[in-house]
């Protein structure tokens, strides 16, 4: 069991070895998996100067791991209280939800250009697209977990002296906690697709910065490096995410 | 039976003080332009350390006095009151043992006991001393680290009845607390609830369909009936205590009563 989630990489990579084998796909369209390992290898562990990616992993990585953080946190600073608020009270719901479901049906991709004529390129509009990425599914599934909390937990709460304050923490908050995790799981993902978008607008460094870069100079192994750096990356923020969550919540570590 | 609460089953003396007074509560639910009349002019005393049943068929507006008892849900009209003062709201003095599995999932047996007395003035050595009596009161010392979703139905409503009892009700509110177990299960938390009774001398108003079960359990069966619910008649149940479920007296008893729960 414990191999199992490797299998699939495995074998992708033993049909990519055995195709570049062949010769059948030219290699500027996709390269030996041992280029591949060679450009990673200087891009992160090389020395800066050795060639034009050489080394600049900390930086792309830092840069851009900054932006999602800045993003998706006030995604989260303003998706979870309002969707809770909204899950538990009509009035907040009837408030916000043609708004909020108006505005998701907008493509994220449509606010592109407004927040480059608004923010500029760079740091600022990067992290406009990704709140406003992660904040429809953080605050959603808030607001669904808030709403499908047990009632009977809460007349319990209720009965046994609890009042508001100390119920919305002890009560309310773990009840819904599954969907809470559920939704900024979500979110975190979508803050790393609309992170490369926003730095595909022409900033100097950052994860996406460096792929755009890379078509321009035809360097498609740098491409290929850059896709696996994401996708390395965004599995161990979902997993750093999921196990703080579980750190810190008895109800995340028992009832998700 | 646990060995320190034997010694209690006996009748034993209760005090005769009146604790909760119902008087002439009518529920009428108002569902889209319709008025469907749920409770009729119920009126009733409970006196202090009295186990009362509530017994009818469902349908009958049990539950939704025990809900407005508890606090729930007001009234249209009447007032509740414990030791002379209005009931408004639900509160800590009249504690509720739900149907339904009520237990917080992400809380272990323990911290589910432990719940309700944070925020107390109470110092933490006490508390725990507390947690722990209650824990073995109901039998789950063994248990205290399991969640509710590892242990059985009727340790469900164990750790339900401690994790009431310990905040110290002066009335116990219990919805059909035991229809939900298998027919063994609902035995013991019978006696569980008997022996825990004599010990705590609570006031219990316990609402059931099951006759078997008023007759073991009350001082006095409140028979009701439906459309409106209204009690129908008021049955005291004289056997001596313990009583036991195959005496010729407990089955007579038993009998007339489902006789007079058909008419």
């Amino acid at each position: 069991m414990r191999f199992l989630p490797g299998i699939i990489p495995a074998l992708f990579l033993l049909v990519w070895i055995m195709v570049s084998a062949t010769g059948l796909i030219p290699t500027y369209l996709l390269p030996h998996p041992l280029e591949i390992a060679e450009t990673g290898y200087a891009y992160i562990l090389g020395q800066s100067g050795e060639g034009p990616y050489a080394g600049r992993f900390l930086s792309d990585a830092g840069a851009s791991l900054f932006r999602v953080g800045c993003g998706f946190a006030a995604a989260v600073a303003v998706g979870l209280p309002l969707g809770i608020l909204s899950g538990r009270l009509l009035v907040i719901h009837r408030l916000m939800s043609t708004t909020v479901n108006a505005l998701r049906a907008v493509p994220g991709i449509t606010w592109l250009p407004l927040a480059m004529v608004w923010f500029g390129i760079g740091m600022k509009t990067t992290v406009f697209l990704v709140a406003l990425a992660a904040f429809f599914p953080v605050y959603l599934n808030a607001a669904a977990g808030a709403r499908q909390v047990n009632p009977l937990l809460l007349q319990a709460g209720a009965m046994m002296g609890v009042r508001r304050l100390r119920g919305t923490f002890a009560i309310l908050l773990p009840g819904a906690m599954p969907h809470l995790v559920t939704g900024l799981r979500l979110g975190l993902g979508i803050s790393w697709a609309y992170l490369v978008l926003g730095e595909l607008t022409g900033v100097p460094n950052g994860l996406g910065a460096v792929i755009m870069d890379a078509r321009m100079l035809g360097r498609i192994d740098m491409i290929v490096v850059g896709i696996l750096v994401i996708a390395v990356i965004g599995r161990l923020s979902d997993q750093l995410l999921q196990g703080s969550m579980k750190f810190c919540f008895k109800s995340a570590r028992r009832i998700t | 039976m646990r060995p320190q609460l034997r010694a209690l089953t006996f009748q034993r003396e209760k005090p005769r003080e009146k604790i909760l007074e119902i008087d002439r509560v009518h529920k009428i639910f108002n569902g889209n332009g319709s008025f469907l009349p749920v409770l009729e002019g119920i009126s009733f005393q409970a006196a202090s350390g009295e186990l009362i049943c509530f017994l009818g068929r469902s349908g009958c507006g049990k539950s939704t006095l025990l809900k407005i008892v508890a606090g729930f849900i007001p009234p249209s009209s009447g007032k509740i009151f414990l030791r002379n003062k209005p009931v408004e709201g639900p509160g800590p003095e009249r504690c509720v043992i739900f149907q339904e599995d009520a237990l917080f999932p992400w809380l272990t047996v323990q911290e589910n006991i432990a719940f309700g007395l944070k925020g107390r003035g109470q110092d933490k050595k006490s508390k725990a001393a507390e947690v722990e009596r209650f824990l073995g009161l109901v039998g789950l010392t063994e248990f205290r680290n399991y969640l509710p979703r590892e242990i059985s139905g009727g340790m469900k409503q164990r750790v339900a009845l401690a994790r009431v009892l310990i905040l110290k009700p002066e009335v116990l509110l219990m919805d059909e607390p035991f229809a939900s177990l298998d027919a063994q299960s609902r035995e013991e938390m019978q006696n569980l609830l008997l022996s825990l009774w004599q010990e705590l001398a609570h006031t219990i108003l316990f609402v059931t369909h099951d006759v078997s079960e008023a007759v073991i359990l009350a001082d006095r069966i409140l028979l009701m009936g439906k459309n409106p619910g209204r009690i129908r008649e008021e049955i005291r149940v004289d056997l001596p205590r313990p009583r036991s479920r195959d005496s010729g007296a407990f089955l007579q008893f038993s009998r007339r009563l489902h006789e007079a729960l058909r008419d």
